[in-house]
């Protein structure tokens, strides 16, 4: 499958607690609500009613530790994806988030000095199967890390809990390991 | 293979695991708390299974938001008792028997040396002090575990911490993890690795300072923190456990990614100065800053020792007219062991405020939040920007010596001095 679309930069840490800020950490899990004040502490204009959403970017590209900061909670991802991200890119993820990422099949792809070659705004496409990512605007190309087969799984059965829901129905929690 | 690999292997059936694999392992306890705990039971309902996996491990804790300050949270407190409730819990630590979940959890007996236990709270690596692995998880991981009793797991890369010499007085193991903070960097350099603590010193430390010490590995970036358990773990637990468990330790030829020996005795009271962790000095580079106010309490620092080490410094003296100081026990029974102790009426009697135990101020969504303006000396956990409420206070992070020794004077001292 091949993605294209807008990206959004930062060379800064770009921390869990700022990408949902402490007013939103007790809201329900939903992706439309969770999206409307995504990264409202990373940049005081996307603290407005779907501010970041309606900028269009379905890429994100960063540098180290996205969304460290230790919240584990899941609003991060589910904000990210109900604001139409589809891929992030960065050097590293912090381990609360990259395991909710793998848990609702948004990738999270490791790129080392991927933010290099993409400014806020380039137009990216990006193959899942060949992990190749393209920057359209700049002709700049990469070779991402390649996704592990139980997160490949985890996608294709489109997250975790529908992951399970199929292991339950089949029978076959038991004999995960 | 290292203590974690160890538990990761014999929790999922395996003879061994190596670094980057994932694993599916067996999970022995599963803590949900009052914030998140009506999002879990929800996700967890909707796996369709009925019963949870086992009612006396699925373990419920009220601590971020009580007793509550607003409706909003009152309401949020009801649908949360509701769900528990509705799921038949055995243990559920409700206001009037509550206490910081990773307290309760570790206190409680309901995290075991060689066990996994994931909560849905960051500072889940507090339980790494008993030698279990502690994990924090969102609520899906903690719906399909509560579910399950399985959870997933890349085993992580293995770090040692080899710490020798004695302890000087005054200096706690807050000190030692903030000193950590400075050497490793807060933002992501342990990112998904273990972090295991060993050596004389380590060995020396009473079950409070190895809970501050697996507590802020999260902060680290790591995966989990953990101390092999030993006599003084043993002691900890026999009250709380009847069982016997599995005392695990690190093979002598394990082999680690990186090694750090620290040597104790030069260590002082450190401070991490405020917006960023990892921007840690010693006590004496920050002396004479001015703040307004002392907090004791989190997870990290709301224990009985460090409420002893408070009593100590602050008996029969003042604290400053121009500092409000607010303590916060981690825990009910931390509550009365002080009591007891003698320890909140010297606090009393010094113009320390006591309040029920909670997360309180840490999280800046409870009780004695910061305010523009204010300078917080605080024993807690993180000093980000707004943490504590405003984006407009800022934040030192010290050890309960340095808190309480700073809060007669109204100014940052050197508690040695």
């Amino acid at each position: 499958m091949i993605i294209r679309g807008k990206a959004w930069t930062s060379r800064e840490y770009v921390m869990s607690f700022d990408m949902v800020v402490q007013r939103f950490w007790t809201s329900p899990i939903d992706k439309t609500e969770n999206a409307k004040f995504i990264m409202a502490g990373v940049d005081a204009k996307y603290d407005q009613e779907n501010a970041f959403k309606d900028e269009g970017y379905t890429f994100i590209v960063a540098a180290h530790n996205f969304a460290g900061g230790g919240k584990s909670i899941e609003h991060c991802v589910t904000g990210l994806m109900g604001a139409g991200i589809q891929v992030v890119f960065a050097d590293s993820f912090a381990r609360l988030q990259f395991r909710n990422a793998i848990n609702y099949g948004l990738p999270f792809v490791t790129a080392k000095n991927v933010i290099d070659m993409v400014e806020t705004g380039d137009e990216l496409e990006y193959n899942l199967e060949t992990c190749e990512l393209k920057n359209l605007t700049n002709g700049q190309s990469m070779m991402t890390a390649p996704v592990a087969p139980f997160v490949a799984e985890v996608a294709a059965a489109g997250g975790l809990m529908d992951f399970i829901r199929q292991k339950i129905k089949d029978g076959t929690v038991g004999e995960l390991r | 293979m290292t203590i974690t690999e160890k538990i990761m292997a014999y929790n999922s059936g395996r003879d061994k695991v190596t670094p980057g694999e994932l694993v599916w392992t067996d999970v022995f306890s599963v803590m949900t708390m009052d914030y998140l705990g009506k999002e879990t039971f929800k996700m967890f309902d909707s796996l369709g299974t009925g019963d949870v996996f086992d009612k006396s491990r699925v373990i419920c804790v009220s601590d971020h938001l009580v007793p509550p300050p607003t409706p909003q949270f009152a309401t949020m407190l009801n649908e949360w008792r509701a769900a528990v409730k509705a799921h038949d819990i055995q243990y559920f630590y409700d206001l009037g028997r509550q206490g910081i979940a990773h307290q309760i959890m570790v206190e409680q007996g309901h995290v075991l040396p060689g066990k996994i236990s994931v909560g849905t709270d960051s500072h889940a690596n507090t339980y790494g002090a008993v030698g279990a692995m502690g994990n924090a998880v969102a609520v899906s991981d903690a719906a399909v575990a509560m579910a399950t009793g399985k959870c997933w797991f890349r085993v992580p890369e293995q770090v040692k911490f080899y710490v020798t010499g004695t302890w000087q007085p005054w200096v706690m193991a807050k000190d030692l993890s903030l000193h950590i903070m400075g050497m490793m960097r807060w933002n992501g350099h342990l990112i998904y690795k273990t972090l295991e603590f060993a050596g004389p010193a380590i060995d020396a430390l009473g079950m409070a300072g190895r809970m501050t010490l697996c507590n802020m590995t999260v902060d680290l970036g790591a995966k989990n923190g953990i101390i092999a358990p030993d006599q003084t773990t043993i002691d900890f637990l026999r009250p709380v456990q009847k069982g016997n468990w599995d005392m695990i330790a690190s093979d002598a030829d394990a082999s680690y990614e990186a090694i750090y020996e620290i040597d104790i005795t030069n260590l002082g009271p450190t401070v991490s100065r405020p917006d960023k962790l990892d921007d840690v000095v010693p006590v004496e580079m920050v002396v004479g800053t001015k703040f307004n106010k002392a907090f004791v309490g989190t997870c990290t620092n709301g224990r009985l020792e460090d409420i002893a080490m408070v009593a100590k410094i602050l008996e029969g003296q003042q604290v400053h007219p121009d500092v409000n100081f607010l303590l916060v026990p981690a825990s009910t029974q931390i509550m009365k062991d002080a009591i007891k102790a003698g320890y909140i009426s010297t606090l009393l009697d010094a113009g320390v405020a006591v309040d029920t135990p909670s997360c309180s101020a840490c999280a800046g969504i409870h009780t004695g939040v910061a305010g523009d303006g204010d300078v917080v000396l605080s024993a807690g956990n993180r000093n980000m920007k707004g943490r504590m409420g405003s984006k407009n206070a800022a934040i030192y992070l010290t050890s309960p010596a340095v808190v309480a020794a700073s809060a007669l004077k109204g100014e940052i001292v050197d508690p040695r001095r």
